[in-house]
């Protein structure tokens, strides 16, 4: 776990860096997005809305699996708050994509 | 170029009325044909052989009919036609909007407003109906302690004043959910087959077609389980 927590700051420290050698010259020709907040906004948006979403119905599935593997005879039982369950996390996911849509629209 | 245009540019007719028409044009059509098969001498009784029309309704209402008994209990029979027709509408609407020269009514934010709000009021009507002014209970919590006042017995429920707004803004947003989830998933799914269609026009675009097809029939599916879900906690009687 220590050695893990080592390799994540080193990992974010070795590909955030060169960014700031990078910002010299990108302040030469500039970016041409006018609202730089918005797109930046709508990428998090969608990531972490989808990083939500991922954990989320990852557990459900896997849940779900384990419970039709331990009693196969539940898979009937097991359906639909499955599918219930899947469509209410991707509900949350979704509002993160329309979010990022309508942030890309104020660019 | 869609099949909306004539009567959009003539009449001025929008988009989203003459798609949600096409669909209950289509919807009655297919009524009628079930039930012309039923209404013949020894319809009804025998299922047919193999793979026609009014068996795959049929195995779709008795689908829905099962799970309205499991949610909304041993009267489902009076909201069944609500909830079957909401999910047969949604599911024509969903399929005509996959169709590249013809939209669907559901790629629209309003349609899935009004079946969110036919619904809601249903719910709450037969809530009211059911239990008079007991139906705020529900919202209110659990009784923490009862108290006894000339006599009679109250069951006071001490977390009201914590829990009646959250519950109320948790069942405005039922509406909001119920109608944003529909068309984002429409929306996701044309925006993506639009957007594969504009690198790899040739095979690609088929495959989130076909992903389409599957979220349509699970958005359908789950829009009426939840209906039916929503119409069952209100009615239910409290444990």
């Amino acid at each position: 776990m220590r050695n893990f927590g080592k390799l994540l700051v080193f990992t974010l420290v070795a590909t955030l860096l060169p960014l700031a050698a990078f910002a010299q010259e990108a302040g030469a020709h500039g970016g041409s997005a006018s609202n730089w907040g918005a797109a930046l906004g709508a990428g998090l948006a969608f990531g972490l809305a989808g990083l939500g979403c991922g954990l989320g119905q990852g557990l459900t599935a896997g849940n779900t699996t384990a419970g039709i593997a331990r009693n196969p005879g539940a898979a009937g039982a097991l359906n639909t708050p499955f599918i219930l369950g899947m469509a209410l996390i991707e509900s949350i996911a979704l509002v993160g994509f329309v979010t990022a849509f309508l942030l890309i629209g104020k660019v | 170029m869609s099949v909306y245009a004539w009567l959009y540019h003539t009449l001025h007719v929008s988009w989203v009325l003459q798609a949600a028409l096409l669909a209950i044009a289509i919807l009655v059509g297919l009524s009628a044909a079930v039930r012309h098969r039923l209404a013949a001498p020894d319809g009804g009784l025998l299922p047919d052989e193999g793979i026609t029309l009014r068996n795959m309704i049929e195995v779709v209402v008795e689908g829905l009919a099962n799970l309205g008994r499991q949610t909304i209990g041993h009267d489902y029979r009076k909201f069944f036609p609500l909830v079957g027709a909401i999910f047969f509408f949604v599911l024509i609407s969903n399929l005509l909007g996959l169709v590249p020269g013809v939209g669907g009514a559901s790629s629209d934010i309003n349609t899935g407003l009004a079946w969110a709000i036919i619904v809601f009021c249903v719910y709450h009507y037969a809530g009211i109906r059911r239990k008079g002014w007991h139906y705020i209970d529900h919202f209110m919590g659990p009784p923490m302690f009862d108290r006894q006042i000339f006599g009679k017995t109250y069951h006071v429920r001490a977390l009201a004043p914590l829990l009646l707004p959250i519950e109320l803004v948790l069942d405005a947003s039922r509406v909001a959910t119920l109608s944003i989830r529909l068309l984002a998933n429409m929306f996701a799914d044309h925006t993506v087959v639009a957007i594969w269609y504009g690198l790899v026009p040739i095979v690609l675009p088929a495959v989130f077609m076909g992903l389409g097809l599957v979220i349509s029939f699970i958005q359908a599916f789950v829009f009426s389980l939840l209906s039916m879900i929503y119409i069952g906690l209100a009615i239910e009687d409290s444990h």
